[in-house]
Parts: structure tokens; sequence; C-alpha cells
């Protein structure tokens, strides 16, 4: 590949970045884990001379850093969105400071409407569980991977654990409501997962979960019900596909997978090259789960979708680091008069 | 795993898709598969495979499942191998052998691999080695079995699946890794020392320029114990990712043929021995009870009987009228033994669905609204409330780790035993230093006026047991305040509840630079109107830099603005003030 006209094509790019959410985009399309520049570095061994090209490509590397973080110091840290809608200041002339609500906040009560009008509770349990309703009620088998210690934060092995899921909570749901049928209840919570603190990745995140148990409940009611969420959250334009996807708590499974907003489905680096974005996760909740919790799965079935709200709430609000969400120099702009 | 369109025609001739297509339905038939490209002249895709569909580690598994799919015939390639009256002295010992065929090839020549070859090993990552090693990882790639040549004139004929007893302490891999073995580990040994370990290879198990004679294995083992073994000895090679799942021992003897014509065809040796088959306990395959009616329940959409009996057909399942039942739509269904993952009614119902397509499911028919018993817990009513009367007090919500650095008590605290962040590995007893270290972070940006709250659970051990309860902290401006809202719901009239809260949108910001606070005297002739004078002046700064514009004092007709700027240094922040004021 021509390095030269990378340097210049890249340059160019990085200058015409208005925002600096459009240039984290650029800095991780090229010098992302899976970038451009670490995909010419995989190439070095095939080049007609390796150490020239490799020397080449170092130098070049460090020239675009350069750029990107001379770019990011001069870059206004909004979208386009908070430049277009006029600009509210407050008023301490006699009128209270109006307060905000967090985001991932705001993004649950989104969602808890949606479901309350549809008749549903919210519901919640426990954050340190046994292994029995972070797993075994959800027919993860003993030896499943996602049993694995890295995934798991432990507060006693093998027993007791911070939940992984909001499946867990339905694991709580079912055992809890089963002679209460039928049940339609939908819950947001913080669910914990071993893996290092760093821009993209959290210990500790925020999904979101519905469930319905009832007679003659089917994949129409399930995949129209979240598609009613998925046009909530992200407008009727939206696109998304409903594939087979395997969970051990439903069968049949289902998998959401949301058309790319950045390439429109023709794949670039955001959806890795997929065109599609996967959405979270969903199914016919598993005969078996029913059965554990004392749910006849002959005259009743269910479903359950589950999603994460992170992602989601940061692209909302052009937050490109996801530890500014959480305890993070997160603040908000005096709005209302 | 990766897949060359070319080589999945050697089970599906009459496959005639665009590769563009071809992603599309293996993903929507629950193989994920990003995207496809060119890799020397071949098309290649990368999909996700599944933890329960291990037989489709293989092109084999993925081929049925497209032969399903698009109604085209499978073809397994045939083999027409000679046999010899020579009985191999194989032993098994090791009761986690499912099972293990063998036969001895002699008279071979090894020689480098044809280009086909080569290019396939290379598109699978694997290094090529030689005519032998190659045909032996191409074997593994196309049935997804894992399997091994060894030579027989280094190793000898007496080749045992044993337990290794504490046998051998260490093991050198053929790449010279020094694993360090325990006694329950699975090896295959000749008499005198052990050959391979149910993952990898050793020093002596590798075939050379001047190998003749081998002994080919292709085998399946207990997946637990290829689990254990792989997590004790920290070792994953693509054999253990295959055998760590429900692999088929029926499609062994297919695999084995198959490895065992393509030697003979590439290095020109003959067979030289029976075929070695152990296989003490061949598997059952459950016979499932199953109403051909149950995918149109399921699915809420119609699938005929007719096609739901024609995919379960053509997926290798046997169906059987079930005489013990009048009812004619319930019959008996016994999958193919390659689908370990079919065992239930459900499963059944997901193939004949996924192969409808779930394309074919309307999307646009939510559940509509039905009154159900409403079991909302009293508390998050009152969390709820709680939020949205601090909002309005001016408040603004923050959420913190739950995980922190310092225990407040470290008698009652709840310590995790295995956090990847060395730094946290405490829940929180008490919102307030989470909340200090917030206001910390906003003092170091200048952030005017901070007032702030988090609800979130607090963490403690009492009399042996983990308690957690939701707790409001705030900070108004001067002080923390904590209260557990647990206890406070007790007290609480049920009547006060339920509540319904507000959808509010606001815009979160993230703080990058310091906010500037710059005052600034306006002296006017007549009095005005300070929210016209706001809206005057903050229109003549750039809305990226100005944070906030306020009036904090009227004296007669002069007027003091307070502006916040920030995204700006000093310098920047003060011309542009006095610029806008006019002052100089
Ligand atoms: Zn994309």
């Amino acid at each position: 590949m021509d390095l030269n006209k990378i340097k210049t094509d890249y340059n160019e790019k990085i200058n015409k970045a208005k925002n600096s959410a459009k240039l984290e985009l650029i800095r991780i399309e090229l010098l992302g884990r899976n970038g451009l520049i670490n995909k010419l570095f995989t190439e070095i061994k095939t080049a007609p001379n390796p150490k020239e090209y490799g020397q080449q490509l170092n130098s070049l590397k460090n020239e675009l850093e350069n750029i990107i973080k001379e770019k990011s110091n001069n870059t206004i840290n909004v979208d386009s969105k908070i430049e277009n809608c006029k600009l509210k200041i407050v008023n301490s002339f006699g009128l209270p400071k109006v307060g905000h609500l967090h985001p991932i906040t705001i993004t649950e009560r989104q969602l808890n409407e949606v479901f309350r009008k549809l008749g549903f509770s919210i519901y919640n349990s426990p954050e340190i569980v046994t292994n029995e309703y972070n797993f075994l009620r959800l027919n993860v088998p003993q030896n499943h991977p996602a049993m694995d210690m890295q995934d798991t934060i432990y507060i006693k092995q093998p027993q007791c654990l911070l939940r992984t899921q909001t499946s867990t909570i339905e694991s709580y749901l079912l055992q809890q409501q089963s002679k209460n049928l039928p049940i339609r209840a939908a819950f947001p919570g913080c669910v914990y997962r071993n893996e290092k603190v760093n821009r993209s990745n959290h210990f500790v995140f925020h999904q979101y979960q519905a469930v319905v148990v009832d007679k003659g409940v089917t994949m129409k009611d399930l995949i129209g019900t979240m598609d009613l969420m998925f046009k909530t959250l992200y407008g009727p334009s939206v696109v998304v596909r409903y594939r087979c996807k395997y969970y051990p708590e439903v069968e049949p499974g289902v998998g959401p997978d949301m058309q790319c907003f950045n390439c429109k489905g023709k794949g670039c680096v955001l959806c890795k090259y997929a065109g599609w974005i996967e959405m979270g996760g969903s199914g016919m909740i598993h005969p078996k789960v029913l059965q554990m919790a004392g749910i006849d799965p002959k005259i009743y079935s269910g479903f359950a979708f589950g999603m994460g709200l992170d992602r989601w709430t940061m692209a909302e609000n052009y937050i490109t680091d996801i530890r500014t969400l959480m305890g993070g120099n997160l603040a908000y702009k005096p709005n209302e008069l | 795993m990766k897949i060359i369109y070319s080589h999945l025609k050697t089970f599906l001739p009459n496959l005639n898709v665009t590769p563009q297509k071809l992603r599309d339905d293996i993903t929507m038939i629950g193989h994920f598969t990003n995207f496809y490209e060119e890799i020397e002249g071949e098309i290649v895709f990368d999909l996700d495979i599944k933890i329960n569909r291990g037989d489709c580690l293989g092109y084999y598994g993925l081929a049925r499942d497209l032969s399903v799919l698009y109604n085209i015939p499978l073809i397994i390639p045939e083999t027409n191998l000679n046999s010899s009256n020579n009985n191999l002295p194989i032993t098994v010992t090791s009761p986690d052998v499912t099972r293990v065929m063998c036969v001895k090839i002699s008279n071979l020549k090894i020689s480098p691999s044809p280009d086909w070859l080569v290019k396939f090993t290379k598109i699978h990552g694997v290094n090529s080695v030689n005519n032998i090693v190659d045909l032996t990882n191409y074997i593994m790639f196309m049935y997804g079995i894992p399997n091994h040549a060894f030579d027989a004139t280094i190793c000898g004929d007496h080749i045992i699946w044993e337990t290794n007893n504490n046998k051998t302490k260490e093991f050198t891999t053929l790449d010279g890794t020094v694993l360090k073995l325990s006694s329950q580990n699975l090896v295959i040994s000749n008499p005198s020392e052990v050959l391979s370990t149910d993952l990898v290879g050793g020093k002596k198990s590798g075939t050379y320029d001047n190998t003749t004679d081998i002994i080919i294995e292709v085998a399946i083992y207990n997946r637990v114990r290829i689990r254990l073994d792989s997590k004790e000895l920290k070792t994953i090679t693509e054999a253990s990712t295959r055998l760590e799942k429900d692999l088929d021992p029926e499609t062994i003897p297919l695999a084995f043929n198959e490895l065992a014509s393509q030697i003979i065809k590439l290095s020109g040796g003959h067979i030289n021995s029976k075929t070695y088959d152990y296989y003490p306990n061949p598997i059952s395959v459950p016979t499932i009870k199953y109403d051909f009616n149950s995918a149109s329940q399921i699915s809420g959409i119609n699938i005929s009987a007719d096609f739901a009996k024609k995919t379960l057909t053509n997926l290798g399942c046997v169906i059987a009228r079930n005489n013990n039942n009048s009812d004619e739509a319930i019959s008996l269904v016994t999958p193919p033994p390659i689908r370990k993952d079919i065992t239930i009614p459900e499963d059944l119902s997901e193939e004949i669905i996924r192969f409808y397509g779930y394309n074919n499911i309307p999307t646009n028919q939510p559940v509509t609204y039905k009154k159900t018993n409403n079991i909302t817990p009293k508390i998050l009513y009152l969390i709820e409330k709680t939020k949205d009367e601090l909002v309005s007090q001016g408040y603004d919500e923050v959420i913190t780790w739950p995980l922190i650095e310092t225990p407040v008590d470290p008698k009652t605290v709840i310590r995790t035993e295995n956090s990847i962040n060395a730094e946290v590995i405490y829940l929180r007893q008490s919102l307030i230093p989470s909340l200090k270290n917030q206001l910390d972070q906003y003092s170091r940006y200048k952030l005017p006026n901070p007032k702030f709250f988090e609800i979130g659970k607090i963490y403690y051990q009492e009399n042996g047991k983990y308690i957690e309860k939701y707790a409001l902290g705030t900070y108004d401006g001067q002080e923390f305040k904590e209260t557990i809202l647990d206890d406070l719901v007790e007290t609480l009239h049920a009547t006060s509840l339920p509540y319904i809260p507000k959808v509010i949108n606001n815009s979160a910001i993230e703080l990058t630079s310091q906010i500037i606070t710059l005052d600034a005297n306006v002296n006017f002739t007549s009095p005005q109107d300070p929210l016209k004078l706001i809206e005057k002046y903050s229109a003549k700064i750039n809305k990226n830099i100005l944070w906030s514009m306020e009036i904090t004092d009227i004296f007669e007709n002069k007027y003091t603005f307070r502006v916040n700027y920030y995204n700006c240094d000093d310098k920047t922040a003060k011309k542009i003030h006095l610029s806008t004021f006019n002052l100089t």
C-alpha cells in the first residue's frame, strides 16, 4: 500500500473532523487494535524490503498520532446536535436552578415508559447472587465457558458472585412470581464482568431486560415488542434484523442486529465490516428455565430479551469514554430557565 | 472459523449463491459472519460458531445446514480402502476416550504438499509442514475432528490411550514448550514414554522427511476432560477448541476414511493393518415426541406440517409414527447423532423456524396492553420519586463505581476474590467517599456551584450474610449526607405510591477542560429586561465555549454578569469576554 497516500488521505480526513466524536472514529479506524496501521504491520513480512517498510510505517504511525493529538487539543467536544439547539442560559436571578438526571437514568426511563404502557411492572433483585441464580437456573451447564473465572467477579468461589447479566433478575422474577401468572416485567440493572477498565470497557455495565410469561406467547410477540423498543430508542427509521442466535436460557433464540448507522449496511470499521451491529440477545424462555422456576411449560410460554444501555447512551450524548459515564468527568450544562 | 467457499463445494457441489447472499444466509440461520474476503483467489468467510454447534467447527457440519437451507444434495466423498490382516497392538485404558480409530499406512513418501493444500492450511492459519501433517489438518478443518499421524518407526505400533497417573511429570511439546502434567491428564503413549497429550503432540509425535510408516488416529474424548486439561495446562489449540465441544463419534469413520485415502493419494503408501476401532459405548440418540404444529405455535406464524417434516428429514432426522398416540400430528423424531444440541421439542421447532426463515416473522405486531398484577417493588417508586424531587431542587445525578479502593469498616466490608482491577476490590459501604471523589473531580475542572446526588447500592456483611441496600447520597454545596432508602421505604404509607416518573431530556457533557469564570459590570441609562440582556450577550459568544451566563447583581442601572467559559484557555476567554461586553 502507498504509505504517502494514506498520510495525505488521513491528514485531510482528520482536518475535516468537526468534533471529538468524529475524530475518535478516525482514530479507531487508523490506530485501533484492528485498525489500518496494525493491519499494515502484519504485512511487513511480505514487503519487498521489510526493514525499510517497517521504519516507514513506524514514522507514519507517529506522525498520524501527533496530527490526531494536535487536532484533538483544538477540537470542540460537542456535537452538531448541541450546536443546533438554541442554547438555554441559566438565570440565577430569582429562579432556582434545575438539576439533571444521569443519562443512564434517562435511557432507563424512556424504556420503562414504553413497557409501562404495555402493562409491565418494573422489577429488581439482588446484585450479590449465587451461581444458582446467575447460571444454573438459566440453563447454563456447570462447565460452560460463561462460568469461567475471567468473566465473573466472585465474592466467594464458586458459589457467590456479582450478577453478570440482567437474566439473573429474570431467575428471581420467575421463581418469585411463578404463582402470580401471567407476568409482564421489565428491569434495568447494573451487572458486573471481570474486565479491565479502559475507555471502552468497564467492570460494571447497565443492561435492560423485559420478560413476558403467559399462555400462547410467540416469537412474533417477542420480535414485535423488541422492534417497538428499538424504534423508541433509535427512531422509526432504524433497521433491525432478527436472526437465529444461541443462548442457553432460551429456545428458540433470537439475535437482534441493527443495521450499522455509520455505513448503512455496507461495512465499515465500526461494525467490523459486517454492516450490522449485534444489539443483545433474546428468545423464547427455555422450558427448563420455566420448569426450574415452578412454571409448567406445557401451559405457559414466555419471551425474554436483554440489551446493553451504555453504548447507546454514550452515543446519544457523544461521550467517547465509558469512564466518563460512571464516576467520571461527566457534567451538565445548566439548561432550563 | 474460516470457511473457503470452494472447499465448501466438496460437500455441496450444487452450491451456487453469491458470497454476499451466503454470508447473510449463514448469519440468519445462526452462524454470525462478519464479512468475506478474497485471499489468494479464494473467497473466505469468517464465522462465529456458537458453543452449542461443535459440529459446525468443520465444513461438513456447516454443509449439512446449507444443504437443508438451499435444498441441495450433501455429497460425502467416496473412499475405497484396501485392508490388511495385520492387527495393531493398540490399547485404550483411559475412561475418557469416546472413540478412536487407527490404521497403519506403510511405504509412503513424505513430500511438500501440493499448492491447493498449502493454500488451504495457510488460509486456516496453520503453517504447511509436509503432505501428511497438512492432510491431518485438512481433515480436522473439513470434518471438525482432530486427528494425528504418528511415525510408526519412531513410536512403534503399540500406542496407548491412558491416564497419565504420574507416568510423566514434564512433557515437551513439538514446539519445545514444557508442560507440567498432572496425574489426571489424558495422554497418548507407547510402552516407554508419553508421545502426546490430548491437546498437543510431543517431540516424538512428528513426521519427518524420512518417515515411511505412520499410524493415523482420529479420536473423540470426554469433553469435560479436555476442558480441564486445557485449563490446567493453559493450552488452547485448534484441537482443544473442537474436542471440548460435543463432537459426533459417528462422524469419525467419514473423517478417518477420507484421511487414509487422501494420504494414499498424495504419498503413495498402502494400508498395512486392520482398522482399529475402539467405541465401547455407541451413543444413543434420544427420541423426541414431537407435534408438527409446534413450530407454528412457537413462531406465531403458519408453518405447514409438510415443511416441518421435510426440513427435519433433510436434516437427517428419522421420523416415525407414534403408535401410542391417536393424535396424527404427534410423531417420534430421532435427530441425527451429529446434532447433539437437539434434545427437546423446542430444539426441533427452532430448526424448522430457522430454515423457514426468521425474517418471515412480522416485526410490527408487539404485545398489546394487558392488565397484569403490578409487582413493582415500592423501593423503585421511592427511588424514582426521590430522583425527580432532587432534580427539581437543582441536584445533578451522578453514578460512581460500586467497587472501591478503601473500606470504611474493614470488619464488615465485602471483598471480591478475583477482580482484575486490583486497585478496586471492595464493595462500597457508603456512597459518601465516592461522592467526595466526584467533588474533587468537579473542583479540578472548577465547575461552578456543584450540587449532586447518587442513588445506588451499598454493601456489607452481617451475621455471615451479604447485605445490600439502596442508599441516597447528596452533596448540597456544603456537606455530604447519606440516607438508606430501603429503611425509609418501610415507614412510608402505601398510598403515597405508586409514582410514575417524568421522562426528562438533557445533554450530558464530557468535561475536558477547566471552566473559567469571568464577571462583567455593565452600566445602562435605564432599567433593562435581564432575560433580554442574557439573550443579547450570549448570542455574541460561540456556543461551543459558553458554559453558562447569569446576572448575579443589579444595582440601580448597573448589571453584573457572571459568565462561565469552557473548552478554551484563559487568554481566549478573556479576549472574548472583553469584546462581548465592550470592556477595555
Ligand atoms: Zn458499519
